[in-house]
Formats: structure tokens, sequence, C-alpha cells
């Protein structure tokens, strides 16, 4: 079965180049460039287990869109890509579960670190 | 009958025609006495009984016949003879025994008139030297009538006294005397009476009136007796008189002397005295007599271990007389204790000369003590403030010069002295630029600030001080006290304030580049995400052992093989490759530009610095770089580690990038430069307040220029891509800003480069 993952990045190559890489690692990628739209096709479209969030996006900020996403989809985990190297958890989401090793910087040279947990965390929502 | 001896006589004159007359006379009696006995023996021969029988006849009878005539008168003439004769020597006899007494009288006169003259010789004598006497006496002699007035003066009055007899002659002494006090008047009235009484008297003193034409009164003395006549009727006074105003003049000159000499003495506030041997005091004026408690007079009747009630301090003073006295050489103590009369302890200055008493055989001490109590506790005062200040220049720690208008030094303090490896002492005087050589162009200065009264400084200027560089703030302040009597010359080694400075527009700089690049590090890393992700894709999807590749070719109907030759051929994949590194590289510089800022909070921690550095040691060891072209296991690694110094506190993992950092500068260094024995030398020592780690290379080392900028953020030496041109200053921040510690650099071209981490020692901190 391919799972599920939600990408949202308002850089357009870092989303494209992300979904090429995490589709050729067999993963089914929903890619947006906003909040707005990834709450939308959450709504209505497959059950996704993880998400790659941006943190400036047009909208709403990263941290934001994780409350939010996370109280409409408490099953959802998520993974940060950020572009700020100031970039710091914010103590409800490490209520949440996150720490720092979901942390992922750019610019990331190698994706296959983000993949990896992409799929540790897609396999650990199976077993329960 | 025997003649008087004429050697009984005195042969004088008058009585020398007497025998003369006497022998006349004698002549005419022999002659009569002569004449009767030839008489009477004619008269025996003739008849010699009958004569007499008849003679006797005739006398007795007369009747009885009358002889012849002859015969008769014959008889009578006779008899008349004999009688005559008989008359005749009894007039001899007679004569002879008037002549005897008259010898006897006349000797008798003789010898009364030869004491007379004696006597007489004798008074004129007496006369003569009585009027000798008088004449040469340095007396007068004066008498006085039954009235007390006076009646007779010698002539030596007048040339004793100047004054005319006359207008003394006929007065009475209290009528030529004055009185010029009660008690001169009582005494008048005492001489007087005396007089009245005709009572003698002696030595009396009186002034006259009367006087010389020169001096107005004359000081007389007169002595004298009452004088009586035979019967005791007394006659007036006799006496004599002498002029002794010389004398009291002489007296009271002597006597004003004295009382002046007395006064002086008295008024002078320092202690003068006169001692014998045995401590007796002969003389003391009234400080000194105030300083025992006691009036002059008491002090002079005591001797000083009597007075004194310190013993130690007698002992000593006596010890000090008998040494002068016996030395007849003066002493001069410098500083003596005294403890007066009240218990005050005095500090004295004292001098003492022998010297001989007028009417003592032995030699005294001759004092004079100066009482320097309020000097001494001055001069100590003085002598405290001066050390005072003298600290307190001393504790500056800025070099003081003080320096006349000429340039001459006039003082130094603690840290001049330091500076100039001389003591002020031996640099007084001395020309400034002569001991402060690196001072030498400031005279100028020095010249300037007096004339204008205003300070002048040098800010930063270079010295070299064993070779090192160093700066110095020179001021030159006049000396505005008394019109500018010179100047002080202040210099400030400012060396660490300068490179504190420099070091924090170094840290400025790092943090402003910080600043920039956390501002620009989203906005860059977006891009760079894209360049490197895209690269990795690109690599990926023309990879032909991936099955998607495969199933995507099969699909268009092209050889994923060919295809993947073609681009090896092309050496597409190589620039991918390329495309990938420069994205890291960038990626690599926008990481390091944000270490700058201070958003990261470092975590301290105790640090066992010898394991941490080994642990270094092995990172770098399997760092090789083929590409940075060294082999750090070609490089001697020597550890010089103090076993003193153990724990340091701080960032672990930064610290380890730091030294991490100097090794791999060092050993590219001596690489690029190809030394012949690479060594590097790890070193820790323990510091007052540092811990200091010390990396030291054998390379080819730096020049100045270099060094100035080895900081600086995107300074590098290295071939360009070798560095970023930020690991150092990355170092420098890390060490600097983030640990307070200080990263210094030494080297020399040719000398390899020693690089100095000081990290605070733990407790230290708490200090202001």
């Amino acid at each position: 079965m391919t799972e599920w993952v939600l990408i949202v990045d308002d850089e357009a190559m870092i989303r494209e180049n992300l979904k090429a890489y995490l589709e050729d690692e067999g993963w089914r990628v929903a890619a947006f460039e906003s909040v707005a739209p990834a709450l939308n096709w959450l709504r209505n479209g497959d059950p996704c287990r993880v998400c790659i969030m941006d943190m400036r996006l047009p909208d709403i900020d990263g941290n934001t869109a994780i409350r939010a996403l996370h109280q409409t989809h408490p099953d959802l985990e998520f993974l940060i890509h950020t572009g700020s190297s100031s970039y710091s958890l914010p103590e409800d989401l490490r209520a949440m579960g996150l720490d720092d090793s979901r942390i992922y910087h750019k610019p990331l040279a190698d994706m296959a670190p983000l993949a990896a947990a992409a799929r540790r965390l897609a396999a650990r929502g199976d077993w329960p | 009958m025997p003649a008087p001896s004429p050697s009984s006589i005195p042969s004088s004159p008058p009585i020398a025609s007497a025998p003369r007359r006497h022998g006349a006379w004698r002549l005419f009696y022999w002659g009569l006495a002569l004449v009767a006995i030839i008489g009477v023996a004619i008269a025996t021969v003739l008849d010699p009984l009958d004569y007499y029988e008849i003679l006797l006849d005739h006398w007795l009878d007369p009747a009885r016949g009358e002889p012849d005539g002859f015969t008769a008168m014959l008889r009578h003439t006779l008899w008349l003879l004999v009688w005559l004769g008989v008359v005749a020597i009894a007039a001899l006899l007679w004569s002879w025994l008037l002549r005897r007494q008259v010898a006897l009288r006349t000797r008798q006169l003789l010898r009364e008139l030869n004491e007379r003259q004696q006597v007489e010789t004798a008074l004129r004598e007496s006369e003569a030297r009585f009027r000798d006497v008088t004449e040469a006496a340095s007396d007068w002699i004066w008498e006085m009538n039954e009235h007390l007035r006076f009646t007779y003066l010698s002539e030596r009055f007048y040339a004793l006294t100047g004054i005319a007899p006359d207008h003394v002659l006929g007065r009475a002494r209290w009528e030529i005397g004055v009185a010029d006090s009660a008690s001169d008047l009582e005494r008048w009235r005492q001489h007087r009476k005396l007089l009245e009484q005709q009572l003698p008297f002696r030595d009396f003193v009186y002034r006259t009136q009367l006087s010389n034409n020169q001096n107005t009164g004359r000081y007389l003395k007169v002595s004298g007796k009452p004088i009586y006549d035979v019967q005791g009727r007394f006659l007036g006074y006799r006496g004599t008189g002498t002029d002794i105003t010389e004398q009291i003049r002489a007296e009271t000159a002597l006597q004003e002397s004295e009382l002046r000499l007395r006064r002086i003495i008295d008024l002078v506030p320092h202690m003068i005295f006169a001692k014998d041997r045995h401590g007796r005091f002969l003389l003391a004026n009234r400080a000194t007599a105030n300083a025992f408690g006691m009036t002059v007079d008491d002090l002079i009747q005591h001797s000083h271990p009597f007075v004194h009630s310190v013993a130690e301090e007698t002992e000593r003073m006596l010890g000090d007389d008998r040494e002068v006295i016996d030395s007849g050489t003066p002493k001069f103590i410098a500083e003596e204790t005294f403890t007066d009369h009240a218990g005050q302890a005095r500090t004295l200055q004292t001098i003492k000369i022998p010297f001989i008493e007028p009417g003592l055989n032995e030699t005294a001490v001759l004092g004079v003590a100066i009482d320097i109590t309020e000097q001494k506790r001055a001069k100590e005062e003085v002598a405290r403030m001066r050390l005072y200040l003298k600290n307190i220049i001393d504790s500056m720690p800025s070099v003081l010069i003080g320096v006349d208008p000429w340039g001459y030094i006039t003082v130094l303090n603690q840290p001049a002295e330091q500076t100039s490896g001389m003591s002020w002492e031996a640099a007084q005087g001395r020309f400034f630029g002569d001991v402060f050589p690196q001072l030498d162009g400031q005279f100028e200065q020095v010249r300037q600030a007096i004339r204008l009264g205003r300070p002048i400084k040098t800010p930063r200027m270079t010295l070299d001080i064993q070779g090192e560089l160093h700066y110095a703030d020179v001021m030159v302040y006049p000396l505005m006290a008394d019109s500018a009597s010179g100047a002080v010359i202040r210099m400030d080694d400012v060396t660490a304030r300068v490179r504190i400075e420099s070091m924090m527009v170094q840290t400025e700089k790092m943090l402003s580049v910080g600043g920039l690049a956390a501002g620009m590090a989203h906005e860059i890393n977006n891009p760079l995400g894209a360049i490197l992700q895209g690269s990795q894709n690109i690599l990926r999807r023309v990879a032909p052992d991936m099955p998607q590749n495969r199933a995507v070719a099969d699909a268009i109907g092209i050889d994923l093989d060919q295809v993947h030759r073609y681009l090896e051929q092309r050496q597409i994949p190589r620039f991918l490759e390329g495309i990938r590194e420069a994205g890291a590289r960038a990626a690599k510089i926008v990481a390091d530009m944000l270490s700058f800022s201070r958003h990261s909070e470092p975590h301290f921690a105790m640090v066992n610095l010898e394991e941490m550095l080994e642990t270094v040691l092995r990172l770098a060891a399997s760092d090789y770089d083929l590409k940075k072209k060294y082999d750090f296991k070609r490089i001697a690694i020597e550890r010089d580690y103090d076993p003193a110094l153990r724990f340091v506190s701080c960032d672990k993992t930064e610290i380890e990038q730091v030294i991490l950092n100097l090794l791999k500068n060092a050993a590219q260094a001596m690489a690029e430069e190809s030394t012949p024995t690479p060594v590097i030398t790890l070193r820790t020592r323990r510091e007052a307040e540092h811990a200091l780690v010390e990396v030291v290379d054998n390379g080819p080392g730096m020049d100045e220029k270099t060094l100035k900028r080895i900081f600086e953020p995107f300074f590098t030496t290295k071939e360009v891509g070798a560095g970023t041109g930020l690991g150092l200053s990355v170092s420098y921040f890390i060490i600097t800003e983030q640990h307070n510690g200080r990263l210094s650099v030494m080297s020399k071209p040719g000398q390899g480069a020693r690089f100095s981490i000081r990290l605070p020692l733990p407790g230290r901190e708490a200090l202001p």
C-alpha cells in the first residue's frame, strides 16, 4: 500500500523536489503552497499520517498550522522543514510529542534522512 | 777737773762757742789762785809762824801792839793775799762746780735739742709724707669745722671731681648732696644724725648736685672721723673722700648690662643654662626654669638630679655634660627627649659648650636647648603626608614622571621606577628623555603644556618594548600650583585596552555579519535547498538501477543504460556533483555566518581538558582530506599538559570546534609550505585567572599584516575554495564572546605560530 504524505511549502522547487524524491521512495505525495488548501485536501482526501511543514508560509505560520492540523487530525505526525536557522520548537508543540529530531534545516543536501524519518513516523502510526 | 768730752757734745754751731767763753774765765781764776798761793808761800817763808800768830792776835786782840809799819803792812798784805788765795781757791772750786753743772745741763740741753731736732725732722718727714700722700693719693682729704661746714679740701678734690672747691667750702655736706629717693633721704638723715653725734663714719656714698662741666652729678664716697683738740674739744671732722662716679657708672652699666642680658635670655624661648660638673645650675633662663616648674632663682640653687624627675633622662644629660666638660669640645645633640615638670615629653635639640664660669676654677657647661617638639611633629606630619602622597601616586597604575620646565626629573612613582628600571633617587635630576627613551619626543609637549597651561595628550603612542608592540597614552599636565614650575608626564600602557577595543571592533563586525546572515539565511536557504535537492533528484532519476527510472524509460521506449552511458560520457553526473558541492559550501558559509549571532545559549559544563584535547586529536586525525592536500598522520603531536589544570568550564562542542579548527589550520599551513618535520604542540597551563590552551606549530608563520587581520571574517590566506575565511573568526567569536575568554596569536614569518586560548577559570567570574 502506498502512504500519503502531505507537504506544505511555499517554495515551489522545494515542494517539487521533495515530492519527486518521496514519490521515488514510493509515497503518494500531496503538496500545497499554503495551509488552507492543505486543510481542504485533508478534509476531503485520503487518510494521511505524515506532514512535512515549512515554517514561513504565506497565509499562517508553520507553528499555528501545526496546531490547527493537530486539532482536526490528531493522528497526523509532523516533520519541520525550515530555512530559518534560529527556529526552536514552542513548548505546546513539544507537548504534542514533537522534538528537535523532527526539525530539518534547509538546505537539505540529502533528502534521505527526511524520507527515512517520514517512513518511521508512518510505520509508528500503524501499530496501535 | 775733767773737761767735758768733746765727743759727747754734738758739734752743732750754737753749742761750740760756749767752751771758749768758759776758758777765759778759767784762766782768770787760775791766775788769781796762783797769785794767792805764791803770796802765801812768801809770807810763810818770811815769817812763817809769827805772821800767823800776829795775824791771829791782831784779829783776836787788835789792841796788843802794833808791829812796825812795814812789817805790819806786809803782814796785812800777806793776809790779804792769803784770803785772796782762799777766796780764789773757793772761787775756783765754785767755778768748777758751776762749770760741771753747766756742762751737765748743756749736755742735757743738747740732748733735748737733738731729740727735738729729730722729732722735728720726723715731723717734717711725716708732713712731707702726708703731703705726698695727700697729693699722690687717689682720694682727697677734707676737713669740717665744728659746725660741720667744709673748711678744707685737698687738691685732689678738684682733680678728681672737677668741682671747684669754692662751691664746697663753707657749706655742709647735705647742702651739696642730693637725694634721689626715699631711701636716699633716710640715709641722709642717718648720716646727719651721725655727724651731729660726732661719730666716725665710713664709706658714705652720695651724689652731689654740683658737677663738673661735663656730667651732671658726681658720686662721692667719704669716710671721716671727728677731731678734738688737746682739751677734748670737738673741732670738726676730718676725712677722705673719693669720686666713685665712674665706678658707680661702671657698676650701673654692668648691672644694666646684666639685667639686659638676663632680660634677653629670659625672652629667648629656648632653654639656656649653665651647669657645673655636678649638675648644679649656675645659670638658667626663664624657659629652663619653666621647664622644671620653678623660678629662675629657685632653680639656680638646685642641681639637675634634684629638679628632674626622669632618672634616665637626667643620667643621659649629665653624662653629656661631663663629656663636654672632660673633652673641652662642644657637643651637638640633634634630638633628645626631655620630660618637663608637667610630665609632657618634649624633644630638644641641644648644643653644649664648655666654658669657664668667672670666679670658678673648673670648667662648666653652657647649654642651649631648643624645643623642637612641634617642629618634629610637623616634620613627622609632613613626612607622613609625603609618604601618603607617595603612596597615592605609587598606587596609580599610570607611569607618573614629574619634571621641571627644563625636563629634568623631579618625581617618579613606582610604576615609573619599574618601567625605567631606575629608582626615583637615581633618576632625580636627569633628563626624562634619557631615563625614558620612549618619551624622548615628548619634550616639546612638556614645553607646550607649561606655556599653554593645559594638558597635552598624545594618544596611542606606539612603543617597542622588547620587540613587542605596545600602545601608550601620554598626557602632559602642567603643574599649576606655583606658576607652572614644571609638568607631570602620565603614561598609561593601553596595549590591553587597544587590543580589547580592536577585539570589540572585531566582535562588532562579526555580530553585524551574524545579524546580516540571520536576516538573509532563510532567503538563501530556500534557493540552496532547491539547488541541492534538485541536484539530488536529477542524479537519482538518471540512475539506471532505480526501478521507477526503468519503468518510465520502458514506457517511452528508450534504453536507460544508453542514456546513462551518454550522461557519463558527457560528465553530467560530475557537473551535477559540482552543483551539489557548491550548494553545500554556500550552505556552510551561511551556517558559519549564522553562528556569529548571539542566539544560541552555550551549554556550559565542567569539561576534562585533556580528554577533550585527545578527542579533538582523534577527530583531526580522521579528517584526512585529499583535496586539501594534508595528512594529519604525518604530523608529530607533542603534548605538554599542566597536571594542575584538569577541568574547565566551557561549551564542549564549541571549544572542540575551535581547537579542531586551529589544528586543521596548522596542518594545512605546514602542508602547504612542506614543513620538513611538522610538529604541533598542544600545551595547557594554569594561569592566575585563566586556563591556557596553546596550539603551537613549527610551520611557516605569518607576517604582521596577516596577524592583524587574522580574526577578521572572510579573511583567508588559503587559496580560493580551500576555506571559507570564517574558521578563525568563528573561533574567535566562540572564545571571546561566548566564553568571555581571549584568543591571541603570536607569530613571525618562518617561526611558526602560537595560538593561545584563555578561558576564565571557574570561581574567578564572581570577581567584579
